[in-house]
């Protein structure tokens, strides 16, 4: 034993100094927080201008909406270095001119010339109710969105507003009337051993979708962030001769448990330092609430198996080769495999409840993934399907640990070519 | 009569059809220093696989010291690859450290020893430097303690002696020396047969998977015979032309080997009526002409045929 924990301390060790571990457990999360803390900066940086547009407003009564609306938009906005969007300057212009296209064509020419960055044509019906005439707006910079949307959505309320008032509504009522009504989703309302009832919990997109992602996630990045560096130790013990001196000195299955221990150890560390920060998140948003001690338990209780079990494979398939090509095409199918495992897991996150996610979750290399996403959506899936899936989970992964054993054993001494499947089989068979 | 250190009995080992290793039997006396001699692919690494038990044999028996050779057994054998076996991108202290401890052995045990075997190579300096840092003498030196760095009582050692310059040799030379005046069996292959002659209490030598050689250096001579004749003639190679009798020339420049199928005497009344002869001298084969006759170019077709 105390040769088995040698190996996985140095197998650690080094996997803890790897690249691929730094990657995952530094790199990944400060590169996609850092995107978001900028794209969060930018987005209230990238555009701090002073937009000034005309009004052409023939109606002659909209325009102090606008000149309005745009105040109260730049006292939002705020000022000074503290400024987080473009201030709207509106200015109401002259409507005299003999048909609409001089009228656009002159100011078109303002808006070249940079006087004005858009303009904006309220026709004179436009309060008609019966009124087709729509409210155009002009600039050279079509792609800025910005104002045209802020415009389209406070000309349109305030020409609701007053033709309501026209027509003798009253435009409060009407808003309070059309008030969009929302249908929360709960859970089921519990009832206590003592007769009480513990009231419903409202499901929210957090605990609806993110949960179940976050561990997803977490899951394949764990299990895959050793894939990588089991390929280059292997490679580089069997090309250097280490291997044979490993093998002098202990046996094969000491030195893939060994290996293996280490895997499982690396794969824990990094799943405890997300958990510990999903959980200071929950937190921080005051939602302590949805940290589910259970679910953590069958988290880490899937994530064993599962680094146990790919990184078997890994590990044996990687022995059987004699360089890192032949290694990564011959682990294709594996990662393929593993891919296909975490995107069909995506289909589960939809019905979690259907056939097909039940199929999924009691297939054992898809268990870790499937089941884990079943039990992380509630209601959860029957206990008796946890505990099949796990039982069949244990028994594959003892399988394939068995088996990667006895390829291990030859693939450690063998050069040149890698095998085929049936020659697989056949050192399995020895 | 004492356990001997390796014990072979009539061991055959075949992959995939081919026999590599054929009824092979071989006994190393405990503290000796035991030879291993072949051509490539003869079947040397497979036997030293099987002592090692990193591979078992199809038929026979092996006990390394007095014990048949098993997981346990191996904890008694230190190994030297040959050339690699080392982690690049290790410090040489933790690799030492490493191997040692996958034999058994505690750190505690196994810090004097790594430091003095890297203080008796010179190498201190490099305890905590990165192996590929290191230049490939050190490199050698560094995987050789690694193979001593348990304390083995046998070591096994596949040509420790190859690429490295004289200084570097001379350093490991004496390093197996001093460990076999401590008592540790020491069994190595070779290509270099000036070596396994000068350092090898016995040689054993396979031949496509059998056993061909195995004896003192005395006995296998004796096996030989005197019919190697070194001659130095003022006409040089060419002075050998017409010859009667000569079975082989092997020409070394300033003199020449030569085998006869008469007596000596017949040559030199040959050659003394052709040209000055400066040296005539009756000697036992070398271990390389020995190795040549059996494995050359000549065996090779028979074995063909």
């Amino acid at each position: 034993m105390t040769r088995i924990l040698a190996v996985a301390q140095n197998e650690l060790l080094g996997l803890l100094r790897s690249k691929f571990f730094i990657v995952g457990l530094v790199v990944v999360p400060v590169l996609v927080g850092g995107v978001m803390a900028f794209m969060g900066y930018a987005s209230s940086r990238v555009d701090r201008e002073d937009r000034h547009f005309g009004v052409v407003d023939r109606t002659g009564v909209i325009y102090p909406a606008i000149e309005s609306a745009a105040a109260r938009h730049n006292e939002q906005a705020g000022s000074g270095m503290g400024r987080s969007g473009p201030h709207f300057l509106p200015e109401r212009l002259d409507a005299a001119a003999p048909n609409d296209e001089d009228l656009t064509a002159r100011l078109s020419d303002q808006v070249r010339r940079g006087d004005l960055f858009g303009f904006l044509v309220i026709p004179a019906d436009v309060l008609d109710a019966t009124s087709t005439a729509p409210v155009k707006y002009f600039s050279a910079n079509t792609s800025y969105t910005t104002l045209s949307s802020w415009l389209s959505s406070t000309v349109g309320a305030e020409i609701q507003r007053q033709r309501l008032t026209r027509a003798g509504v009253d435009p409060v009522l009407v808003a309070r009337l059309t008030k969009r009504v929302d249908v929360p989703s709960y859970g089921l309302v519990e009832r206590n051993a003592d007769g009480s009832t513990t009231s419903a919990r409202q499901v929210d997109e957090v605990q609806r979708f993110g949960i179940p992602i976050f561990f997803l996630v977490l899951m394949f990045m764990s299990v895959m962030s050793n894939a990588q560096h089991l390929i280059n130790t292997i490679i580089e013990e069997k090309m250097s001769k280490i291997s044979e001196v490993l093998l002098g000195s202990i046996t094969a299955f000491q030195l893939l448990a060994g290996k293996l221990l280490g895997i499982v150890g690396v794969s824990l560390l990094l799943a405890l330092v997300y958990l510990v920060g999903g959980i200071y998140t929950l937190f921080n948003l005051g939602r302590p609430d949805l940290i589910n001690l259970g679910l953590l338990g069958w988290f880490l209780v899937f994530l064993l198996c599962a680094s146990l079990l790919y990184g078997a494979l890994f590990q044996a398939l990687s022995s059987a080769c004699s360089d890192l090509k032949d290694a990564q095409s011959m682990l294709q199918p594996a990662m393929m495999g593993l891919m296909m495992a975490y995107l069909s897991s995506m289909m589960v996150i939809r019905a979690p409840d259907s056939a097909f996610a039940t199929t999924l979750s009691l297939i054992p290399p898809l268990t870790p993934f499937a089941m884990l996403l079943r039990l992380a959506m509630p209601p959860g899936p029957p206990i008796w399907q946890v505990l099949l899936s796990v039982v069949m989970l244990m028994g594959t992964t003892t399988a394939v640990v068995w088996a990667a054993g006895r390829i291990f054993r030859i693939g450690l001494l063998m050069q040149g070519k890698p095998p085929n499947l049936p020659e697989l089989l056949r050192w399995i068979r020895k | 009569m004492p356990t001997p250190a390796v014990d072979v009995r009539r061991v055959s080992k075949s992959f995939d059809g081919h026999r590599a290793v054929d009824d092979l039997s071989l006994m190393v006396p405990e503290g000796a220093i035991y030879g291993f001699i072949g051509p490539n692919g003869s079947g040397k690494t497979t036997t030293l696989r099987m002592i090692l038990n990193i591979i078992g044999p199809d038929s026979g028996s092996i006990d390394v010291l007095g014990e048949p050779a098993s997981a346990a057994t191996r904890d008694a054998i230190g190994y030297l690859p040959e050339e690699r076996g080392l982690y690049k991108k290790m410090q040489v202290r933790r690799l030492l450290r490493y191997y040692g401890r996958l034999k058994g052995r505690t750190t505690a045990e196994l810090d004097p020893v790594i430091a003095r075997w890297l203080e008796r190579l010179q190498l201190s300096d490099w305890a905590d430097k990165r192996v590929d840092q290191l230049s490939k003498g050190m490199a050698q030196k560094v995987q050789f303690v690694a193979a001593i760095v348990a304390r083995p009582r046998l070591l096994i050692l596949d040509e420790p002696f190859s690429g490295l310059d004289p200084v570097n040799a001379d350093a490991l030379r004496s390093a197996v020396l001093e460990l076999r005046r401590e008592g540790t069996t020491i069994v190595f292959s070779t290509h270099d047969m000036g070596t396994a002659e000068k350092m090898c209490d016995r040689i054993l030598m396979i031949f496509q998977g059998r056993k061909v050689l195995d004896g003192s250096m005395k006995e296998i001579q004796a096996e030989y015979g005197h019919d190697t004749i070194r001659v130095a003639l003022s006409g040089g190679l060419s002075a050998l032309d017409g010859v009667a009798g000569l079975e082989s020339v092997t020409d070394h420049g300033n003199y020449q080997d030569v085998r006869v199928r008469g007596s000596a005497n017949a040559l030199l009344q040959q050659l003394v009526t052709r040209t000055e002869v400066r040296h005539f001298e009756i000697m036992h084969p070398s271990l390389a002409d020995i190795f040549i006759r059996i494995a050359g170019p000549a065996a090779a077709t028979e074995g063909a045929a």
